[in-house]
């Protein structure tokens, strides 16, 4: 009896102990068809639901694999977070998508595999240089994106029509193609407008645009190095502060979005518009768009926008895959990522709208409802961006843009992008920089002391990085 | 006499769920901790090598570190000590037999609801509340109290008030209770005895209920000490996650998130930081426990009275 109570409780510590020990389910797995024996299976890990959708379409042109996609999501950096941990573990996927803020930590590193011989299939489809320049380090191609994401500036028609009496795209580029055109530009729409149109939503608006011209990246031989554009953009911010030519919202909060949709007021309750708004390819559809309507349908702006490429080209976001090193199906995975990224055909079809929910049921049934990728990204290739242009010119985003074909807009600004600059500190050195330039706008801190502010905060989180 | 022994094993087995689940996921982080905290290792590279005391050194040479420090002790003394009075008052209220207040479960609930929300929600809605475009900016403005829009978490004063004033709205209920439980224990008859000799209101509080709820109050004063020392989420999310404006709500925890979140991973500077976090809580502890420790009575103290 008492050899069977010591037994029992054995177990039941056994169990409460394995109970500990089993994994919590902290992250959406979804997998795609259900795993058979003698399909390959291949990790792959996302912060979007996006590629999921190449998942399933790469699995109708190679049936015996079995791609399995998990998605983590980045709004706090979960994704880099868990990411980060089981670098040099076993769990370490297959193939990791890798967003614009991060992608040149993990280039930088030892942890990504060499892909360089997918090269030729890059040239092949003439890709953007700077698509597969971000994936490059050392000379070592490690990563490669299936978008371009040039930005471009959006403007309202109704508003160019009252201040500068004309709405083409054509025109207003001219009004607007340098920096010193655009300030003439903004001091028209504040005059004419009675103070009441600002030029630019936020100061953040500006910060791509400048950082994306700069001659020198942040850091040059481990020094912290500030580049004359960095300089010119602290210039310009604070003049269209001081002048009153923006509207003191904060990018991604309320007021931002309130003025895509014209339903911005200052507290006093008068209304207030937005000319302008810096936004690369995917602020289009993923941005913009939606937010054109207000939330209770009264106000809207859809069919009121003109595309223009603006006083400076520059790229914004994006989204590379890579290859762990470790992986053991490395030919598996370097293939899966020359069809996201550099195949016609799967380019072509996702720029276009051919992945459809009911396409993707076809080939895996248990796609989620609603999984699917709408026409309209802009893809890296400039062969595919050729053939497909044309296309777009009844394209539901043509008629949100007043007719104007905003792919060909991008496809003229994307070559003159350039990304040489990109390093993995980037986020972190220009996140650093927000509070004390706002500061510096507000004026409870003196340009001298703004630099300072910044670089203590710098050298906080780079222990390494040499900082005069 | 050896079947007793045997008996006794059975309370290490029943035992060694904690003990096992403490040494894996308490002592182990800690030792893991200190020994990554004399390292360069960072999450982006394979190799890392001892450097000492350097992360301490680089850690007191910078001001950020030691804004952090003090951001996060008056953060926590600004919260804790209205908030230990407030729940002072309601669960001296609430357990008073003579005051007999109607509702005591409903207002209990009322109060300790904060505590049940989460503290994203939370630092959202107070974020939406007082942002520049927000309902607090029109309603000030319109009814004439403020001539213009103000960008309340631009200020380090107000953005530090609110993060006060969310973090003691989330616990007075929580303390409330703790101290309600503790006063509840004590026998009425003590206070029918004190009230037959003759006592006060404040008598009965400083010479009855004080000392009867010494453990609880030390249970309160210690974890509230550890969880202000690791102030996080409010404001972390409450601005940019990096304690602006001007570091004013920079706390311990998102400077140490802030070195192991950077591009590459600083988790041997991230831990300095938390060893010293661990070691100021701990000595800060171990004092309120000195302090506070049931004094031995002596044969003077019976003389004297």
């Amino acid at each position: 009896m008492k050899r069977i109570s010591i037994i029992l409780s054995i177990i039941i510590v056994a169990s409460m102990l394995l109970s500990a020990c089993t994994k919590a389910p902290e992250v959406v797995e979804t997998e795609a068809p259900p795993a058979t024996t003698e399909k390959t299976v291949l990790n792959v890990w996302s912060f979007t639901n996006e590629i999921l959708t190449m998942a399933v379409a790469f699995e109708k042109s190679h049936p015996d694999v079995d791609v399995v996609y998990t998605m983590i999501p980045m709004t706090n950096g979960e994704y880099q977070t868990k990411l980060m941990a089981t670098l040099g573990t076993a769990d370490v996927p297959d193939v990791v998508a890798l967003e614009a803020a991060f992608v040149k930590s993990y280039v930088e590193s030892d942890f990504l595999a060499d892909i360089g011989d997918l090269q030729k299939y890059a040239d092949e489809l003439k890709m953007y240089p700077f698509v597969y320049e971000v994936g490059m380090a050392d000379g070592v191609h490690k990563a490669y994106a299936y978008q371009a994401t040039p930005g471009a500036l959006f403007y309202r028609r109704s508003l160019a029509k009252e201040y500068f009496g004309t709405d083409d795209p054509v025109e207003i580029q001219k009004l607007l193609a340098d920096f010193d055109k655009f300030i003439a530009a903004a001091e028209v729409v504040k005059t004419k407008s009675g103070g009441n149109t600002y030029m630019v939503a936020s100061n953040g608006d500006f910060q791509n645009l400048f950082f994306a011209n700069r001659e020198q990246p942040w850091v040059v031989d481990g020094k912290l190095t500030v580049d004359p554009m960095v300089e010119k953009m602290v210039e310009t911010v604070k003049l269209f502060r001081d002048n009153g030519y923006e509207a003191k919202a904060n990018q991604w909060q309320e007021g931002w979005f309130a003025g895509m949709n014209d339903t911005l007021k200052d507290a006093e309750g008068n209304p207030k518009k937005i000319f302008s708004y810096f936004l690369p390819t995917w602020g289009l559809p993923y941005v913009l768009a939606p937010n054109a309507t207000s939330a209770d349908k009264t106000s809207t702006t859809v069919g009121d926008w003109g595309v223009v490429e603006g006083p400076l080209p520059y790229q914004w976001g994006g989204t590379w895959l890579g290859v762990m090193k470790e992986t053991k199906k490395m030919d598996l995975a370097k293939e899966f990522i020359r069809f996201c990224t550099l195949d016609e055909e799967n380019l072509t079809n996702w720029a276009t709208g051919v992945y459809t929910n009911e396409y993707l049921k076809a080939i895996d049934p248990t796609v989620p409802e609603g999984q699917s990728q709408a026409a309209g990204d802009f893809v890296g290739s400039q062969v595919v961006v050729e053939k497909i242009t044309a296309g777009f010119d009844d394209s539901e985003m043509s008629a949100f843009l007043g007719g104007q074909n905003s792919y060909g807009g991008f496809a003229a600004a994307a070559p003159s992008v350039n990304a040489r600059l990109m390093q993995g500190s980037d986020d972190a050195i220009q996140r650093a920089l927000n509070d004390p330039l706002n500061s510096y706008l507000e004026g409870t801190l003196t340009l001298e002391e703004m630099w300072s502010t910044w670089k203590d905060a710098v050298r906080n989180e780079f222990p390494d990085l040499i900082i005069n | 006499m050896s079947s007793k022994i045997k008996h006794n094993q059975y309370g290490y087995l029943f035992v060694a769920p904690f003990i096992l689940g403490f040494l894996i996921f308490g002592l182990y982080p800690v030792v893991n901790t200190i020994a990554l905290s004399f390292t360069d290792k960072t999450l982006m590279s394979a190799t890392s090598s001892f450097i000492g005391f350097r992360n301490f050194q680089n850690l007191f040479a910078d001001s950020t570190f030691m804004t952090a420090i003090t951001n996060t002790w008056e953060l926590w003394l600004m919260n804790f000590i209205p908030q230990i009075a407030i729940a002072f008052i309601l669960a001296i209220w609430f357990t008073n037999t003579r005051l007999k207040i109607k509702g005591v479960g409903i207002w209990r609930m009322i109060f300790y609801m904060p505590n049940l929300m989460m503290a994203s929600a939370v630092a959202a809605l107070f974020f939406s509340l007082f942002s520049f475009y927000g309902p607090v900016n029109q309603l000030l403005v319109r009814s004439d109290i403020l001539p213009e829009a103000v960008d309340f978490l631009r200020n380090p004063q107000i953005a530090r008030g609110l993060v006060v004033f969310i973090q003691w709205w989330m616990w007075f209920g929580q303390t409330t209770i703790l101290l309600m439980a503790a006063m509840t224990a004590i026998s009425p008859s003590l206070y029918e005895a004190a009230w037959v000799d003759g006592a006060g209101t404040f008598q009965m509080f400083t010479r009855i209920t004080l000392p009867l709820i010494k453990p609880v109050l030390i249970y309160i004063l210690v974890t509230s000490l550890v969880g202000g020392m690791q102030m996080f989420d409010i404001p972390y999310l409450l601005t940019d996650g990096r304690g602006s404006p001007a570091n004013s709500i920079l706390t311990n925890n998102i400077n140490m998130y802030m070195k192991f979140h950077s591009s590459k991973g600083h988790i041997g500077a991230a831990s300095s930081v938390g060893v010293i976090v661990f070691l100021m809580t701990s000595a800060v502890a171990l004092l309120i426990f000195f302090l506070l420790r049931e004094k031995h009575s002596t044969g003077k103290e019976i003389k004297e009275k």
